[in-house]
């Protein structure tokens, strides 16, 4: 910063250079001068109603609030004269006027702001004669939230996140003067999907969490630094227990990943920690019944009878289906189990298309805020990856990004979109070639072939394209969030193309966020758990590649197949053992009645999961996972980000690692012992591309950015053919944040936001079918029928269907085929 | 006396534009259009008119503070007239709203605005009905609407009630109210000139403010002028009420002396009673003792004696009256309507209106007196917004002009004890 923005003040004597604009209170902690607060978050910006940060200014009359008060030149600054200490005691006590002073059983106790103020600037006495006034003590904002109304100071962060950060505005202050208080328009639940916040940003114990409420004094907690495990953000979060028992969830602040907050899956989603759904032991299936083994021991005879039967039926009859909800360690030791140990690129862990790398910047969460357009593909991060959706309304709403939507699916932020186009469920691939074609006509470069602009491919209108178009090339930066989930096909080649193609546009500044909407997808992309590539987008068609990084004997010849190949091979009998990790596919792969019958077939099915699933209650062996809260390492978040995941709570169950470990060295004639997850981290670090800067010191406190992953994509990719046949209309399953799974059961404190089976039918096909709001209709694909209620609404074009997946007993996915578009009927129940 | 707002009140029918034209209504605007906007701020400024609201500032000087080149602008005239003892903006625009609305088409064409809002009293059902009508006229006769008179002005005019909050005269707090949000000020800066309704220049002036506008521009800055004291210039309404035989409003050249308004215009005490007391600008203003009766009426002079002109709400009190008592019911209305937004404000008025039922039910003590003093420090010039400092100033004001009460109260409690 240059000095002509800088500003000089004298705090208490000292003298302070500080940005212009900055304000005193943040000009004051600078120099290491604490100015008490009350209404005052950095993150919600001056608010001044409190009164608790009155300060001493020369040349101003009256004492002016820090927290509002912006530093001027030569400014003079007095924060413990006489006028301001007696202003201080003055503002406490009328805090303190009517508060219940309930500090033994409050919540707060321990961490509570108001204790601390009073405890350093309080007058230490109380003139107060009347009776202080009563009002509600327990009162449920929602199933997860419960209000004490006595201790509330009415300093309106709460509600000024509602209004601000979160953007619902949803809890407001009712009520005037004394009587003010904080609420809901007609009483309505507070359940959005941010609300848990306001429990850690309320300075007393006024809004508490429901679940943790009298369970423990703070300050008995075991706090851990830990992350979330839900989704793509890897939110920064601390674990507290108590005697190894789940207390709370709270934020922990880290400005380069969560901005400070979590959502409420976060907050309110980890329950399952607890589940007697748990896997906590290994057991193996003798004639029909499951015998209980030791795990290490377990692990060993798994590593046995794979190699027995590679070794009998060659390496491609053996494979893995792993997850991108494991850690990198797991992960990256499950790559080296499978393709150096047992030989077999057989190693995937998604349903979907994509690729490591990208043709541009990968950008991280901060640069949304500093780009001038966001372009959202196919993504609907409210649902998907919350934090990610209130760093775009952020960014949109208080740093003038604009945002440009491309998508099948109506979502939630098109509302603040300046441009927003819904292409036809299934035409994803045409609709982004559309895009590059339109951008690369002006750049002279060559274009996608073949008529890809005509509206009745897409849906979206020529002159509508071409404002895309107009919105990305008159930006200077552009960050792209695609999900690659949403695709089909091949689509991520076309889309990887669109961001070759933004990239040449002169003086564009382009990078892009990968968004699929899993914890850990894009390091189990990192860590090769994909059948083309070996660690670090090291494609399996680079012989001297992979022999630079691995080593002589290290290239596999035989191309590896995906998790649905494998599937397909099952079902044929070519593949005969599998190992899957952390994966449920008897629900959630395409087509799921299938898979159950191919997994059936197999001669060795292990599974290695945290919880009993579908899946689990198939295998030959189960193997024990721990799991987010006991188990350690590494995740990379979307943004490319690596952070340490620290266990929360103790188990006796060996870690995974030490399990995946036990397999390779039972195998091994050169043994290598790992002392902690972090010694594989120091090795995957060695051999990984992009993770080399990755250790455990530099990813201590805030984690730290890995490193570009190049991408490989060559030329002009070629238009699939759109499939025209199909009957009825094509399907769209939407992504819930919260839905009824083994994560999130029916005893979640969140099951209230569990939804019914609905399908959002456009207006079109609606009266078609004679179908209206309300009505119950049946979906039926593949001879099954999925009952749901219909809701006329456009949130696709015609011709298709919008079903959320709400739980794992819809049974949703035994409706889809794999990779292209799943086409259903619809009919009245 | 000269009569720039009353002279004309009760001429019957004056609430119909075509009387109003045929008392000179409307001749302002062809005046004004012939000017440059700028020249009309600048005619304002050289009238010496400050804010009729409240404060004071002057008018001309508030619309040059509007953020240069930002469109569209508003404009905000604030007819929530809420000061208690304060009934003059209401005679206005019961009696003459077209008067307001030449003001305001003059005000917007200086400033630039093309749309305007009155925002009333949610009490001022009434006076609101009539404006709609008279904004039915005035665009009937193109005095409203697109292009009015030729000038290329565009303006259209709204009327908005409130729902009864008194915050909502503070100007912020009403740009708020008018926005939909809850009635609560907002910080300043940045100030409406710079960011007010929706986030863009805004001007808000009071109903008597703008009324005062077309005269100044029939009539030249220089006779406005020459009216009042060295810096109140003009006349100004004054709504006396409380213990006088004639209680009602009463146009004064600024400067006469208050005596002259409760002795003669408003025809002295009733029962010819002995003054005890006077609030020379509403209850917000310090209550000042008998003694102090001849201070001449404009702002400086009665700042000098200790309060304040305010809103232009004499309240009189005669001997009969206990000055805590009445001190009492004004804190019971700082309670009940401060919005609640700052610590001190909220706490505050409740505790002293605890304390002062406390001295006023027999249960007293200097101590509490005391207290209360030290509240009023702790309160005042420390809250958000001047609800606070408007709370503080009955109160203190009563304990240091008229101690003797408090203390009267006390003693005779205690002389009850004792005998008892």
């Amino acid at each position: 910063m240059s000095e002509d923005n800088k500003v000089n003040i004298t705090i208490n004597d000292q003298p302070v250079s500080v940005p212009k604009g900055t304000l005193v209170v943040e000009a004051a902690k600078q120099i290491g001068v604490e100015i008490p607060v009350f209404c005052y978050h950095e993150k919600l910006g001056p608010f001044g109603c409190c009164r608790m940060c009155l300060v001493e200014v020369e040349k101003m009359p009256k004492l002016t609030t820090a927290c509002t008060q912006a530093v001027m030149p030569d400014m003079v600054v007095k924060t413990e004269s006489p006028k301001v200490i007696k202003a201080q005691q003055g503002v406490l006590e009328f805090t303190l006027l009517n508060h219940p002073l309930d500090c033994p059983v409050c919540d707060k106790g321990g961490e509570c702001p108001l204790q601390n103020n009073t405890f350093k600037y309080g007058p230490g006495d109380t003139r107060m004669e009347f009776e202080r006034a009563n009002r509600d003590k327990a009162t449920p904002l929602s199933p997860v939230i419960t209000i004490d109304r006595e201790r509330c100071i009415a300093c309106q962060r709460c509600t000024r996140y509602s209004d601000i950060i979160e953007q619902e505005s949803a809890l407001v202050m009712l009520n005037r003067g004394f009587n003010n208080e904080v609420g809901t328009f007609n009483n309505e639940p507070y359940d959005t999907k941010y609300s848990g916040n306001v429990i850690d940003i309320c300075p007393v114990g006024a809004l508490t969490n429901t679940q943790f409420r009298f369970k423990a004094r703070t300050w008995d907690l075991d706090n851990s630094a830990t992350l979330c495990s839900h989704c793509g953000c890897n939110c920064n979060m601390t674990l507290g227990s108590r005697t190894n028992k789940f207390m709370r969830i709270e934020t922990r602040p880290n400005d380069l990943v969560d901005d400070g907050w979590v959502c409420d899956k976060a907050r309110f989603g980890y329950s399952f920690i607890e589940s007697d759904q748990r896997i906590v032991e290994a057991t193996t299936l003798v004639n029909g019944e499951h015998k209980v083994a030791n795990t290490l021991e377990t692990a060993k005879h798994v590593a046995e009878s794979l190699k027995k039967i590679a070794d009998e039926h060659g390496p491609e009859s053996i494979g893995f289906i792993g997850s991108p909800f494991g850690t990198n360690e797991e992960l990256y030791l499950y790559h080296k189990l499978f393709r150096f140990t047992l030989g077999t690129n057989n190693l995937d862990h998604k349903t979907y298309l994509d690729t490591p790398g990208l043709p541009v910047d990968h950008y991280d969460f901060l640069n949304i805020e500093t780009a001038n357009l966001v372009l959202l593909i196919g993504s609907d991060p409210a649902e998907e990856l919350p934090i990610l959706d209130l760093r775009i309304k952020k960014a949109v709403t208080r740093k003038g990004v604009k945002l440009a939507v491309l998508n099948d699916q109506r979502t939630e932020l098109d509302k603040i979109a300046d441009l927003s186009l819904k292409y036809d469920v299934g035409s994803d691939e045409i609709a982004l070639s559309s895009l590059a074609n339109s951008l690369a006509t002006e750049l002279d470069i060559p274009m996608v072939e073949g008529n890809v602009s005509d509206e009745s491919l897409t849906g979206i209108a020529g002159d509508q394209m071409k404002k895309m178009s107009e919105l990305i090339r008159t930006a200077m930066k552009v960050c792209v969030i695609y999900n690659p989930a949403s695709f089909t096909e091949s689509s991520i080649f076309m889309l990887k193309h669109l961001l070759e193609v933004i990239n040449k546009i002169p003086t564009m500044e382009c990078g892009a966020i990968p968004a699929a909407p899993f914890t850990n997808s894009l390091g189990a992309m990192d860590m090769g758990i994909l059948p083309d590539y070996y660690p670090g987008g090291i494609s399996c068609s680079d012989p001297d590649k992979v022999q630079q990084v691995w080593g002589d004997g290290a290239f596999l010849e035989t191309k590896g197949l995906s998790a649905l190949e494998m599937i397909e091979k099952a079902e044929s009998g070519e593949l005969k053992a599998l190992i899957i990790y952390r994966n449920n596919p008897v629900i959630d792969f395409p087509d799921c009645k299938r898979v159950e019958a191919a997994l059936k077939n197999l001669s060795l099915l292990v599974v290695h999961d945290m919880m009993e699933t579908e899946t689990s209650t198939l295998a030959n062996i189960v193997l024990p996972s721990n799991g987010p809260g006991y188990d350690e390492g590494t995740t990379t978040n979307i943004g490319g980000r690596v952070q340490y995941r620290k266990r929360g709570l103790n188990t006796n169950n060996p870690p995974d690692w030490k399990i995946i470990s036990k397999m390779i060295n039972s195998l091994s004639e050169k043994p290598i012992e790992y002392l902690t997850s972090f010694s594989v981290t120091e090795e995957l670090s060695k051999n990984v591309p992009g993770y080399s800067e990755i250790t455990k010191k530099s990813i201590k406190r805030e984690g730290k950015t890995r490193e570009k992953i190049e991408s490989t994509n060559g030329s002009v990719p070629e238009i699939k053919k759109i499939e025209s046949s199909g009957h009825g209309l094509k399907l769209r399953i939407a992504t819930k944040l919260f839905t009824k799974d083994k994560i999130l059961d029916a005893s979640s404190p969140l099951a209230h936001h569990f939804l019914p089976s609905t399908l959002y039918l456009n207006e079109s096909d609606a009266s078609k079918l004679k179908l209206s709001n309300g009505d119950q209709a049946i979906i039926k694909a593949n001879g099954v029928d999925v009952g749901a209620t219909v809701e006329v609404s456009n949130k696709c074009n015609p011709g298709a269907v919008v079903v959320p997946k709400i739980s794992d007993d819809q049974g949703l996915l035994r409706l889809t085929r794999s990779g292209g578009v799943s086409w259903v009927e619809v009919k009245k129940a | 006396m000269t009569q720039i707002l009353l002279k004309n009140i009760d001429t019957k029918g004056l609430t119909s534009i075509d009387v109003y034209e045929k008392q000179g209504g409307y001749q302002s605007l062809k005046k004004a259009f012939e000017k440059k906007p700028e020249e009309i701020v600048e005619i304002v400024k050289a009238s010496g008119l400050r804010g009729r609201g409240g404060a004071g500032f002057p008018a001309g000087l508030k619309w040059s503070f509007l953020a240069k080149d930002v469109f569209p602008r508003y404009l905000a005239c604030n007819a929530d007239e809420s000061e208690p003892g304060t009934c003059k903006d209401r005679e206005l625009l019961e009696k003459t709203p077209h008067l307001l609305i030449e003001g305001i088409v003059v005000t917007c064409y200086a400033c630039r605005i093309e749309t305007g809002y009155i925002y009333y009293r949610g009490e001022f059902q009434h006076a609101s009905d009539l404006m709609d009508k008279a904004i039915e006229e005035a665009y009937a006769k193109g005095y409203l609407g697109k292009n009015i008179m030729g000038s290329g002005l565009n303006l259209d005019l709204y009327t908005h009630l409130g729902a009864g909050a008194y915050i909502c005269g503070e100007e912020s707090a009403l740009l708020n109210s008018l926005e939909g949000r809850r009635g609560e000020p907002r910080l300043k800066p940045p100030f409406p000139a710079v960011e007010g309704l929706y986030g863009k220049p805004t001007v808000i002036n009071n109903v008597e403010t703008l009324c005062v506008v077309p005269w100044i521009i029939n009539e030249g800055a220089e006779k406005h002028a020459a009216l009042g004291t060295e810096k109140s210039k003009g006349t100004k309404l004054v709504s006396v009420s409380g213990h006088v035989k004639k209680p009602g409003n009463y146009e004064i050249v600024m400067g006469t002396p208050t005596s002259e308004l409760i002795f003669s215009l408003a025809g002295g005490m009733r029962d010819d009673n002995k003054l005890k007391a006077f609030i020379p600008g509403g209850s917000s203003a310090n209550i000042l003792p008998a003694d102090k009766v001849d201070v001449p009426y404009d702002y400086e002079a009665i700042a000098e004696a200790g309060s304040m002109l305010g809103s232009g709400a004499l309240i009189v009190m005669d001997h009969t009256v206990n000055i805590v008592e009445a001190a009492l019911r004004m804190s019971y209305f700082y309670m009940h309507e401060s919005c609640g937004k700052c610590t001190p404000c909220r706490e505050g008025t409740r505790w002293m209106y605890q304390i002062l039922s406390d001295i006023q039910d027999g249960k007293g003590s200097n101590k509490q007196v005391e207290k209360l003093e030290d509240i009023c420090d702790n309160m005042s010039f420390k809250c958000f917004c001047a609800l606070g400092d408007a709370a503080v100033a009955p109160v203190a004001s009563s304990i240091m002009n008229f101690r003797s009460d408090y203390e009267e109260l006390i003693k005779k409690i205690e002389g009850d004890a004792v005998t008892a």
